[in-house]
Protein backbone atom coordinates (compact mmCIF):
# COMPACT_ATOMS: atom_id res chain seq x y z
CA UNK A 1 0.00 0.00 0.00
CA UNK A 2 1.37 3.30 -0.94
CA UNK A 3 1.82 5.76 1.39
CA UNK A 4 -0.31 9.10 0.89
CA UNK A 5 1.40 12.91 1.09
CA UNK A 6 -0.85 15.78 0.40
CA UNK A 7 1.94 19.20 0.29
CA UNK A 8 0.12 22.44 -0.16
CA UNK A 9 1.71 25.56 -1.26
CA UNK A 10 4.81 26.03 -2.48
CA UNK A 11 5.81 26.39 -6.08
CA UNK A 12 9.87 25.25 -6.49
CA UNK A 13 9.84 23.67 -3.00
CA UNK A 14 6.55 21.72 -3.98
CA UNK A 15 7.88 20.39 -7.45
CA UNK A 16 10.99 19.10 -6.38
CA UNK A 17 9.70 17.73 -2.59
CA UNK A 18 7.38 15.98 -4.86
CA UNK A 19 9.90 14.40 -7.21
CA UNK A 20 11.60 12.84 -4.66
CA UNK A 21 8.57 11.71 -2.76
CA UNK A 22 7.69 9.87 -5.51
CA UNK A 23 11.50 8.40 -6.35
CA UNK A 24 10.94 6.74 -3.07
CA UNK A 25 7.17 5.41 -3.40
CA UNK A 26 5.04 7.88 -2.57
CA UNK A 27 1.86 9.06 -4.08
CA UNK A 28 1.71 12.69 -4.05
CA UNK A 29 -0.82 15.07 -4.04
CA UNK A 30 -0.72 19.09 -4.07
CA UNK A 31 -2.42 21.70 -4.10
CA UNK A 32 -2.33 25.23 -5.07
CA UNK A 33 -3.86 28.43 -5.34
CA UNK A 34 -1.97 30.15 -8.16
CA UNK A 35 -3.22 28.53 -11.49
CA UNK A 36 0.19 29.28 -13.32
CA UNK A 37 2.07 27.49 -10.41
CA UNK A 38 -0.35 24.55 -11.28
CA UNK A 39 0.30 24.58 -14.67
CA UNK A 40 4.01 23.97 -13.95
CA UNK A 41 3.34 21.26 -11.41
CA UNK A 42 1.12 19.71 -13.35
CA UNK A 43 3.45 18.88 -16.15
CA UNK A 44 5.03 16.25 -14.03
CA UNK A 45 2.11 13.80 -14.87
CA UNK A 46 3.36 11.59 -12.09
CA UNK A 47 1.27 13.27 -9.36
CA UNK A 48 -2.41 14.71 -9.33
CA UNK A 49 -2.32 18.28 -9.09
CA UNK A 50 -5.50 20.64 -7.26
CA UNK A 51 -5.70 24.29 -7.80
CA UNK A 52 -7.54 25.97 -4.71
CA UNK A 53 -7.11 27.56 -1.45
CA UNK A 54 -5.65 24.96 0.88
CA UNK A 55 -6.64 26.82 4.00
CA UNK A 56 -10.53 25.99 2.88
CA UNK A 57 -11.67 22.60 4.31
CA UNK A 58 -13.71 21.43 0.82
CA UNK A 59 -10.70 22.00 -0.96
CA UNK A 60 -8.69 19.62 0.97
CA UNK A 61 -12.04 17.57 0.99
CA UNK A 62 -11.36 17.45 -2.99
CA UNK A 63 -7.94 16.56 -2.53
CA UNK A 64 -8.91 13.40 -0.61
CA UNK A 65 -7.08 14.47 2.74
CA UNK A 66 -9.07 12.17 4.18
CA UNK A 67 -6.86 9.28 2.97
CA UNK A 68 -3.34 11.03 3.34
CA UNK A 69 -0.92 10.00 5.65
CA UNK A 70 1.40 13.20 5.81
CA UNK A 71 0.39 16.51 5.49
CA UNK A 72 2.90 18.96 4.40
CA UNK A 73 2.17 23.07 4.68
CA UNK A 74 4.39 24.99 2.86
CA UNK A 75 2.82 28.35 1.74
CA UNK A 76 5.17 31.22 2.52
CA UNK A 77 2.37 32.67 4.76
CA UNK A 78 2.63 31.02 8.47
CA UNK A 79 -1.08 31.75 9.31
CA UNK A 80 -2.09 29.43 6.57
CA UNK A 81 0.40 26.79 7.23
CA UNK A 82 -1.19 26.58 11.16
CA UNK A 83 -4.86 26.48 9.83
CA UNK A 84 -4.10 24.06 6.75
CA UNK A 85 -1.83 22.01 9.23
CA UNK A 86 -5.22 22.23 11.91
CA UNK A 87 -7.08 21.95 9.83
CA UNK A 88 -5.37 18.26 8.20
CA UNK A 89 -5.13 17.22 11.81
CA UNK A 90 -8.30 17.67 13.55
CA UNK A 91 -10.91 17.99 10.47
CA UNK A 92 -9.22 15.11 8.46
CA UNK A 93 -7.12 13.31 11.22
CA UNK A 94 -4.11 12.85 9.27
CA UNK A 95 -1.61 11.30 11.59
CA UNK A 96 1.42 13.36 10.61
CA UNK A 97 1.43 16.87 9.90
CA UNK A 98 4.77 19.35 8.92
CA UNK A 99 4.67 22.62 8.43
CA UNK A 100 7.20 25.59 7.13
CA UNK A 101 7.47 28.90 9.59
CA UNK A 102 9.26 31.84 8.73
CA UNK A 103 9.11 33.48 12.05
CA UNK A 104 11.58 31.91 14.75
CA UNK A 105 9.72 32.78 17.49
CA UNK A 106 6.76 31.26 16.40
CA UNK A 107 8.21 27.41 16.70
CA UNK A 108 6.87 26.64 20.14
CA UNK A 109 3.29 27.89 19.29
CA UNK A 110 2.92 26.12 16.17
CA UNK A 111 3.96 22.59 18.37
CA UNK A 112 1.57 23.31 20.93
CA UNK A 113 -1.20 23.77 18.74
CA UNK A 114 -0.68 20.37 17.32
CA UNK A 115 1.95 20.58 14.22
CA UNK A 116 3.93 17.48 14.46
CA UNK A 117 6.87 18.91 12.94
CA UNK A 118 8.21 22.61 12.49
CA UNK A 119 10.51 23.32 10.09
CA UNK A 120 11.82 27.06 10.16
CA UNK A 121 13.68 27.75 7.10
CA UNK A 122 15.43 30.62 8.46
CA UNK A 123 16.97 29.12 11.33
CA UNK A 124 17.88 26.39 9.41
CA UNK A 125 19.59 28.66 6.76
CA UNK A 126 21.47 30.78 9.17
CA UNK A 127 22.83 27.84 11.23
CA UNK A 128 23.82 26.76 8.18
CA UNK A 129 25.69 30.14 7.09
CA UNK A 130 26.62 30.43 10.37
CA UNK A 131 28.59 26.93 10.78
CA UNK A 132 29.94 27.74 7.10
CA UNK A 133 31.23 30.90 8.28
CA UNK A 134 32.71 30.42 11.12
CA UNK A 135 33.61 26.71 11.86
CA UNK A 136 35.75 25.88 8.66
CA UNK A 137 37.35 22.85 10.12
CA UNK A 138 33.80 21.02 11.13
CA UNK A 139 33.54 18.96 8.06
CA UNK A 140 30.10 18.09 8.85
CA UNK A 141 27.30 19.27 11.61
CA UNK A 142 24.35 17.54 11.90
CA UNK A 143 21.86 19.54 14.37
CA UNK A 144 19.41 16.96 15.91
CA UNK A 145 16.41 17.95 18.32
CA UNK A 146 16.28 21.43 17.45
CA UNK A 147 19.64 22.08 17.38
CA UNK A 148 19.89 20.63 21.20
CA UNK A 149 22.54 18.01 20.22
CA UNK A 150 24.90 18.36 17.43
CA UNK A 151 27.29 15.08 15.66
CA UNK A 152 30.00 16.93 13.97
CA UNK A 153 32.62 15.26 12.48
CA UNK A 154 36.41 16.69 12.71
CA UNK A 155 39.37 15.57 10.90
CA UNK A 156 42.72 15.70 12.95
CA UNK A 157 45.95 16.59 11.41
CA UNK A 158 49.53 16.20 12.99
CA UNK A 159 49.30 20.06 13.95
CA UNK A 160 46.21 19.57 16.51
CA UNK A 161 47.13 19.22 20.64
CA UNK A 162 44.79 15.67 20.06
CA UNK A 163 46.85 14.15 18.01
CA UNK A 164 49.11 11.30 19.22
CA UNK A 165 46.77 11.64 22.73
CA UNK A 166 45.29 9.09 24.36
CA UNK A 167 41.49 9.56 24.66
CA UNK A 168 41.61 9.98 28.57
CA UNK A 169 44.54 12.77 28.27
CA UNK A 170 41.87 14.58 26.59
CA UNK A 171 40.10 17.21 28.88
CA UNK A 172 36.41 16.96 27.09
CA UNK A 173 33.83 19.02 28.53
CA UNK A 174 31.11 16.81 30.06
CA UNK A 175 28.49 17.15 26.98
CA UNK A 176 30.75 15.72 24.62
CA UNK A 177 31.58 12.48 23.52
CA UNK A 178 33.96 10.95 20.61
CA UNK A 179 31.20 8.71 19.66
CA UNK A 180 33.71 7.35 16.80
CA UNK A 181 37.17 7.60 15.18
CA UNK A 182 37.22 6.88 11.41
CA UNK A 183 40.66 5.56 10.31
CA UNK A 184 41.29 5.23 6.64
CA UNK A 185 39.02 2.32 6.39
CA UNK A 186 37.99 1.40 9.96
CA UNK A 187 35.76 2.38 12.43
CA UNK A 188 36.81 2.75 15.82
CA UNK A 189 34.57 2.74 18.83
CA UNK A 190 36.89 4.55 21.01
CA UNK A 191 37.11 3.55 24.35
CA UNK A 192 39.80 5.68 27.14
CA UNK A 193 42.92 4.19 26.28
CA UNK A 194 42.09 4.43 22.22
CA UNK A 195 45.16 6.62 20.65
CA UNK A 196 44.52 9.09 18.39
CA UNK A 197 46.42 9.65 14.90
CA UNK A 198 46.77 12.33 12.62
CA UNK A 199 44.30 12.08 9.82
CA UNK A 200 41.65 10.07 11.99
CA UNK A 201 38.21 11.44 11.69
CA UNK A 202 36.42 11.84 15.14
CA UNK A 203 33.20 11.96 14.75
CA UNK A 204 31.46 14.13 18.21
CA UNK A 205 28.24 14.08 19.81
CA UNK A 206 27.51 17.47 21.26
CA UNK A 207 25.06 18.59 23.65
CA UNK A 208 24.59 22.27 24.76
CA UNK A 209 26.43 24.26 22.53
CA UNK A 210 29.77 22.99 23.75
CA UNK A 211 31.47 21.76 20.97
CA UNK A 212 33.34 24.61 20.23
CA UNK A 213 34.83 23.92 23.78
CA UNK A 214 35.85 20.87 22.21
CA UNK A 215 37.03 21.91 19.36
CA UNK A 216 39.63 24.02 21.28
CA UNK A 217 40.85 21.02 23.32
CA UNK A 218 41.08 18.84 20.39
CA UNK A 219 42.52 21.46 17.93
CA UNK A 220 43.91 24.31 19.68
CA UNK A 221 44.45 27.88 19.95
CA UNK A 222 41.74 30.33 19.15
CA UNK A 223 41.95 29.38 15.61
CA UNK A 224 39.40 30.62 12.74
CA UNK A 225 36.08 29.19 13.78
CA UNK A 226 35.59 30.93 17.06
CA UNK A 227 35.00 33.73 14.64
CA UNK B 1 -14.10 45.82 51.19
CA UNK B 2 -17.70 45.86 49.75
CA UNK B 3 -17.34 49.11 48.46
CA UNK B 4 -14.01 47.79 46.48
CA UNK B 5 -16.12 45.60 45.00
CA UNK B 6 -18.84 46.88 43.61
CA UNK B 7 -16.79 49.57 41.51
CA UNK B 8 -16.23 48.43 38.34
CA UNK B 9 -12.92 48.27 37.17
CA UNK B 10 -12.36 49.29 33.70
CA UNK B 11 -11.48 46.05 31.45
CA UNK B 12 -8.27 45.86 28.64
CA UNK B 13 -8.91 45.37 25.37
CA UNK B 14 -7.09 45.02 22.63
CA UNK B 15 -8.09 45.21 19.17
CA UNK B 16 -6.18 43.78 16.08
CA UNK B 17 -6.84 45.01 13.14
CA UNK B 18 -8.18 48.74 12.28
CA UNK B 19 -11.51 48.07 9.72
CA UNK B 20 -14.52 49.33 9.98
CA UNK B 21 -15.48 46.65 12.53
CA UNK B 22 -12.17 46.97 14.88
CA UNK B 23 -12.29 51.27 14.61
CA UNK B 24 -16.07 50.92 15.40
CA UNK B 25 -15.66 48.22 17.95
CA UNK B 26 -12.80 50.79 19.73
CA UNK B 27 -14.78 53.86 19.16
CA UNK B 28 -17.42 52.38 21.48
CA UNK B 29 -15.55 51.02 24.08
CA UNK B 30 -13.70 53.54 24.64
CA UNK B 31 -16.91 55.97 24.45
CA UNK B 32 -18.06 53.30 27.16
CA UNK B 33 -14.85 54.40 29.81
CA UNK B 34 -12.90 50.93 28.78
CA UNK B 35 -9.18 50.59 28.21
CA UNK B 36 -8.32 50.21 24.52
CA UNK B 37 -5.48 49.30 22.41
CA UNK B 38 -5.94 48.69 18.78
CA UNK B 39 -3.24 47.04 16.48
CA UNK B 40 -3.08 47.99 12.47
CA UNK B 41 -0.29 47.10 10.15
CA UNK B 42 -1.40 50.52 8.56
CA UNK B 43 -1.03 53.79 10.21
CA UNK B 44 -3.51 55.11 8.04
CA UNK B 45 -6.45 52.75 8.67
CA UNK B 46 -6.63 54.57 12.21
CA UNK B 47 -7.92 57.74 10.72
CA UNK B 48 -11.52 55.92 10.88
CA UNK B 49 -10.81 56.22 14.59
CA UNK B 50 -12.94 58.97 15.76
CA UNK B 51 -11.30 62.72 17.14
CA UNK B 52 -12.43 62.01 20.65
CA UNK B 53 -11.04 58.02 20.99
CA UNK B 54 -9.40 57.77 24.29
CA UNK B 55 -7.16 54.69 23.74
CA UNK B 56 -4.01 53.54 22.18
CA UNK B 57 -3.58 52.88 18.62
CA UNK B 58 -0.08 51.55 18.03
CA UNK B 59 1.18 50.76 14.39
CA UNK B 60 2.50 47.01 14.20
CA UNK B 61 2.33 43.39 12.40
CA UNK B 62 -0.34 41.24 15.17
CA UNK B 63 0.92 38.05 14.32
CA UNK B 64 4.78 39.01 15.78
CA UNK B 65 4.97 37.95 19.31
CA UNK B 66 7.08 41.24 19.89
CA UNK B 67 4.43 43.33 18.62
CA UNK B 68 1.81 41.73 21.14
CA UNK B 69 4.09 41.60 23.79
CA UNK B 70 4.41 45.33 23.93
CA UNK B 71 1.17 45.88 23.42
CA UNK B 72 0.66 44.06 26.87
CA UNK B 73 -1.25 41.60 25.08
CA UNK B 74 -1.07 39.06 28.71
CA UNK B 75 -2.73 42.03 30.73
CA UNK B 76 -5.45 41.99 28.55
CA UNK B 77 -9.06 40.73 29.62
CA UNK B 78 -10.34 40.42 25.96
CA UNK B 79 -8.48 40.00 22.91
CA UNK B 80 -10.38 40.68 19.32
CA UNK B 81 -9.21 39.59 16.25
CA UNK B 82 -10.62 41.32 13.21
CA UNK B 83 -8.45 41.91 10.48
CA UNK B 84 -9.08 41.26 6.97
CA UNK B 85 -7.59 37.81 6.99
CA UNK B 86 -9.18 34.93 8.48
CA UNK B 87 -6.33 32.67 8.56
CA UNK B 88 -4.63 35.53 10.18
CA UNK B 89 -7.39 36.13 12.82
CA UNK B 90 -7.32 32.18 13.98
CA UNK B 91 -3.50 32.71 14.46
CA UNK B 92 -3.60 35.74 16.73
CA UNK B 93 -6.28 34.27 18.64
CA UNK B 94 -4.87 31.10 19.35
CA UNK B 95 -1.90 32.80 20.18
CA UNK B 96 -3.51 35.50 22.55
CA UNK B 97 -5.07 32.25 23.79
CA UNK B 98 -2.19 29.82 24.21
CA UNK B 99 1.06 31.94 24.64
CA UNK B 100 -0.72 34.90 26.69
CA UNK B 101 -3.00 33.07 28.47
CA UNK B 102 -6.25 35.45 27.51
CA UNK B 103 -9.36 34.95 29.56
CA UNK B 104 -11.41 36.35 26.06
CA UNK B 105 -10.47 35.81 22.64
CA UNK B 106 -13.19 36.88 19.89
CA UNK B 107 -12.19 36.62 16.00
CA UNK B 108 -14.46 37.30 13.21
CA UNK B 109 -14.52 34.91 10.56
CA UNK B 110 -15.46 35.25 6.91
CA UNK B 111 -15.90 32.03 6.35
CA UNK B 112 -17.94 29.75 8.74
CA UNK B 113 -16.21 26.51 7.54
CA UNK B 114 -13.37 26.69 9.60
CA UNK B 115 -14.56 26.93 12.65
CA UNK B 116 -13.87 23.67 13.46
CA UNK B 117 -10.18 24.77 14.17
CA UNK B 118 -11.99 26.95 16.90
CA UNK B 119 -13.90 25.25 18.84
CA UNK B 120 -12.03 22.98 20.87
CA UNK B 121 -9.80 25.93 22.12
CA UNK B 122 -12.65 28.13 23.26
CA UNK B 123 -12.75 30.75 20.99
CA UNK B 124 -15.81 32.75 20.17
CA UNK B 125 -16.09 33.41 16.83
CA UNK B 126 -18.49 36.28 14.50
CA UNK B 127 -19.38 34.99 11.21
CA UNK B 128 -20.94 38.30 9.58
CA UNK B 129 -22.25 36.31 6.74
CA UNK B 130 -24.34 33.87 8.93
CA UNK B 131 -25.77 37.37 10.63
CA UNK B 132 -26.65 39.18 7.69
CA UNK B 133 -28.26 35.96 6.77
CA UNK B 134 -30.39 35.44 10.26
CA UNK B 135 -31.19 38.73 10.28
CA UNK B 136 -32.34 39.16 6.89
CA UNK B 137 -34.38 36.11 7.99
CA UNK B 138 -35.69 38.38 10.66
CA UNK B 139 -36.83 41.20 8.72
CA UNK B 140 -38.36 38.53 5.93
CA UNK B 141 -40.56 36.87 8.64
CA UNK B 142 -41.21 40.39 10.57
CA UNK B 143 -42.95 41.38 6.91
CA UNK B 144 -44.88 38.48 6.47
CA UNK B 145 -45.98 38.43 9.83
CA UNK B 146 -47.67 41.70 9.01
CA UNK B 147 -48.95 41.23 5.70
CA UNK B 148 -46.96 44.10 3.98
CA UNK B 149 -47.01 44.37 0.63
CA UNK B 150 -43.83 45.60 -1.22
CA UNK B 151 -44.15 46.93 -4.19
CA UNK B 152 -41.55 46.78 -6.93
Amino acid sequence: MKRNVLLVGGRSKAKSLAQSLIQKGYQVTIVNSSYVDCEKLAENDKFTVIHGDGTKPYVLEDAGANHMDIAIALTSKDEDNLVICELCKKKFLIPKTLSLLSDPQKTDFFYKMGVDRVICAISAVTSIIEQQAFMEEMAKVIPLGEGRVRIIEIPITEKDPAAQKQIWEIDLPKEVIIGCILRQNQTLIPRGDTRILAGDVLVLISGNDQEEIALLELKGGESKWRG
Amino acid sequence: MTLFKNKKQSSYTVIIGCGRLGANLANTLSEEGENVLILDEDKDSFRKLSSSFGGLAVEGDGTELDTLKAADVQRADTVVAVTNNDNVNIMIAQIAKECFSVKRVISRLFDPERECVYQELGIDTICPAVLSANEIDKILNRNAGTQEVVKA
